[in-house]
């Protein structure tokens, strides 16, 4: 169900979400609202421990909040059943991991191909897809190699090809330049911002890097769980 | 990628620790189908040799039913040779064989030992039954048996007689006076029951005719059928037949005669299913510990799986698809080891002890029987399944942001 193609696809409203750690409560995020809109560049930015992360796994129904309301191109992320919440995130996110998260018993391929395989693609179609989105991000001559044979850039690359491969709405990406070098980093930015112009897909980033932040168009910042500042560059 | 292409793959992940639980698989599968194997050829034989015994019907008096006789023949089916045509006329029937049951005393010079006598239609007899297949020295009777008599080799040995010597055999007649007949050994045999051959005495029906005074009856007329004749309901039609013709019989079937087989099957059941437990206990506690393990080591990759959509039934599926996989391996290799070690055993001439009751030992045999392999595969299966749901369950609930940062 898309509602209205102008409004968010994915929005957070007075979101708050606390931890047990040991004897205490740590409030992660507090009373947040954000939406991200299509084709949006977003860096959420702010130190260790500011929440960040959290209020990327909220917005990409990950995990669930204490109070307010995450909703996704209109529906309550809250009244959804844990297999609707699966098929949103299949169908409309892709994700992108610090440590890359691919699959070590898959090909290259088989990694891209993997969220066809939850939508039900045919092997032809999404064999197809994945070694279009593996020439997209420089990685055809790999198709074949399991993760453990990859430097670090490809296989974020890989986990970049894999995000897209069912054509989402929002790909979510927690600190992923992160374990990369300087050069590779930029690489990978630079991929990911031409993904970005090229289909519309919108990007939210947890970050601390400061290239993601210059190449962002709206920077969220993020300090003891509460949005401090919101820029659109 | 189905859940078990993936659930395949993840089986070469920690190849040292997936070989060592299908090895489990591997040898509890075998020994179920060894153990199947050896049951279901104890009880083939068990079986056999009671039908070979007892007959696979017997017909007997009505008032035979549950009691004993006080004198010879008291429950005998008079005009015997009648009944014994009229039972051969059915359908299905192969063979019927008078028996005459009697006791008597056995006297050689000083010597009298008493003995369990049976009178039986020697041709057939050895025919259908096991009989001659008993005999360790001298041979079994023939013709109408004549004066021949064979003894259990407990007994011979007791009235330290050899073949050809006479025997004066002394029994009750059925109005109860006390009548005497000379039998000369023709043999002895090994009924393979120790307090059975110290008493056992066979005699051709004539002089036992002869010695009871009792000329056309017979204690019960014992049926063997053909092979592709129905048990049930040729008894029932045996029954009517009798019935029709004159003589109030029933006609019991094999099950209800042999008590021992009953008893040796639910003690073999009950060991086997003991040990089966055990085997059972054993896989499952080692296919819990390596799929927990499975699950703790790859909570990261679950995180991950489920942030890309899978659903929690389908990280279920996929652990439950390395269950069925690693019992299925198993299986196959089971199969192989079980055919190996049933070629050697099978060709080793191994003696086995002989059972309680029993006077000597057999051949140690391990028929291959397609019931126990296919039990073993299912018990596996279920075994793996059991095994491996728990942690997939545990898996297929874990939150999502607590396996995504798991170490």
């Amino acid at each position: 169900m898309r509602t209205d193609p102008a409004g968010p696809l994915v929005a957070a409203d007075g979101v708050s979400r606390s931890y047990v750690l040991g004897a205490a409560r740590v409030a992660a995020v507090r009373d947040v609202s954000l939406a991200v809109r299509p084709g949006e560049f977003i860096a959420l930015q702010g130190p260790s421990g500011s929440g960040k992360s959290t209020l990327l796994n909220l917005l990409g129904l990950l995990d669930r909040p204490d109070a307010g309301e995450v909703r996704v191109e209109g529906r309550d992320g809250q009244a959804l059943s844990e297999n609707e919440r699966s098929d949103l995130r299949r169908d409309r996110f892709g994700f992108i991991f610090q440590t890359f998260n691919l699959i070590p018993v898959l090909t290259a391929e088989e990694n891209v191909a993997y969220p066809q395989v939850l939508a039900g693609a045919d092997a032809a179609a999404r064999r197809e897809r994945a070694k279009e989105l593996l020439a997209s991000v420089g990685l055809d001559s790999k198709a074949d190699v399991r993760p453990d044979l990859l430097s670090g850039g490809e296989r974020q690359r890989v986990a970049i090809a894999r995000a897209l491969a069912n054509r989402p709405a929002v790909v979510f990406a927690d600190e992923p330049t992160a374990n990369l070098d300087s050069r590779t980093a930029d690489d990978i930015l630079n991929l990911m911002r031409r993904f970005n112009e090229a289909y519309s897909v919108a990007f939210l980033f947890a970050t601390h890097d400061p290239r993601v932040v210059e190449r962002a168009r709206r920077i969220v910042r993020l300090h003891d769980g509460a949005i401090e500042s919101d820029v659109t560059t | 990628m189905s859940a078990f292409a993936l659930a395949w793959r993840s089986l070469f992940r920690q190849k040292r620790r997936s070989l060592l639980m299908i090895a489990v698989v591997t040898f509890g599968f075998a020994s179920f189908a060894l153990a199947g194997g050896f049951i279901a050829q104890s009880f083939e034989a068990l079986k056999e040799g009671t039908i070979r015994s007892v007959g696979q019907l017997q017909i007997v008096d009505r008032r035979a039913v549950g009691r004993a006789e006080e004198a010879t023949l008291e429950f005998g089916i008079p005009d015997a040779p009648r009944a014994r045509a009229v039972a051969a006329a059915q359908p299905g029937v192969a063979a019927v064989l008078p028996r005459i049951d009697f006791v008597g005393l056995a006297t050689v010079g000083a010597r009298s030992i008493p003995f369990l006598g049976i009178g039986v239609d020697p041709g057939p007899e050895a025919a259908a039954t096991l009989a001659s297949g008993l005999v360790v020295s001298g041979k079994y009777l023939s013709g109408d048996g004549g004066e021949g008599i064979v003894l259990g080799t407990g007994l011979a040995k007791a009235l330290e007689v050899k073949v050809g010597d006479r025997v004066t055999l002394l029994a009750t007649t059925p109005d109860g006076s006390l009548n005497a007949a000379d039998g000369v050994v023709e043999g002895f045999v090994d009924v393979k029951i120790k307090e059975l051959n110290d008493r056992y005495l066979a005699a051709g029906q004539k002089l036992v005719e002869n010695l009871l005074q009792s000329e056309g009856t017979a204690s019960k007329l014992v049926v063997f059928l053909r092979p592709d004749a129905d048990e049930a309901k040729t008894a029932a039609a045996l029954e009517k037949a009798m019935a029709a013709a004159g003589f109030p019989v029933t006609v019991l079937r094999w099950e209800q005669l042999a008590t021992f087989y009953g008893q040796v099957k639910l003690l073999y059941i009950g060991i086997f299913g003991f040990v089966g437990a055990v085997l059972v206990t054993i896989v499952i506690l080692a296919a819990a510990i390596v799929m927990t393990m499975a699950v703790t080591e790859r909570t990261r990759e679950i995180g991950t799986l489920r942030a890309l959509g899978t659903r929690p039934a389908g990280i279920l599926r996929m652990f439950l698809a390395e269950g069925v996989l690693i019992a299925l391996t198993g299986c196959v290799a089971g199969t192989a080891l079980a055919l190996v070690i049933r070629a050697v055993l099978n060709a080793s001439g191994i003696m086995l002890p002989p059972p309680p009751g029993a006077s000597s030992g057999t051949p140690l045999h391990v028929n291959f029987y397609l019931l126990a392999y296919v039990a073993g595969l299912v018990a596996m299966l279920a075994t793996m399944t059991f095994a491996a749901f728990f942690p997939a369950r545990r898996a297929s609930r874990v939150a999502i942001v607590d396996a995504l940062t798991h170490v």
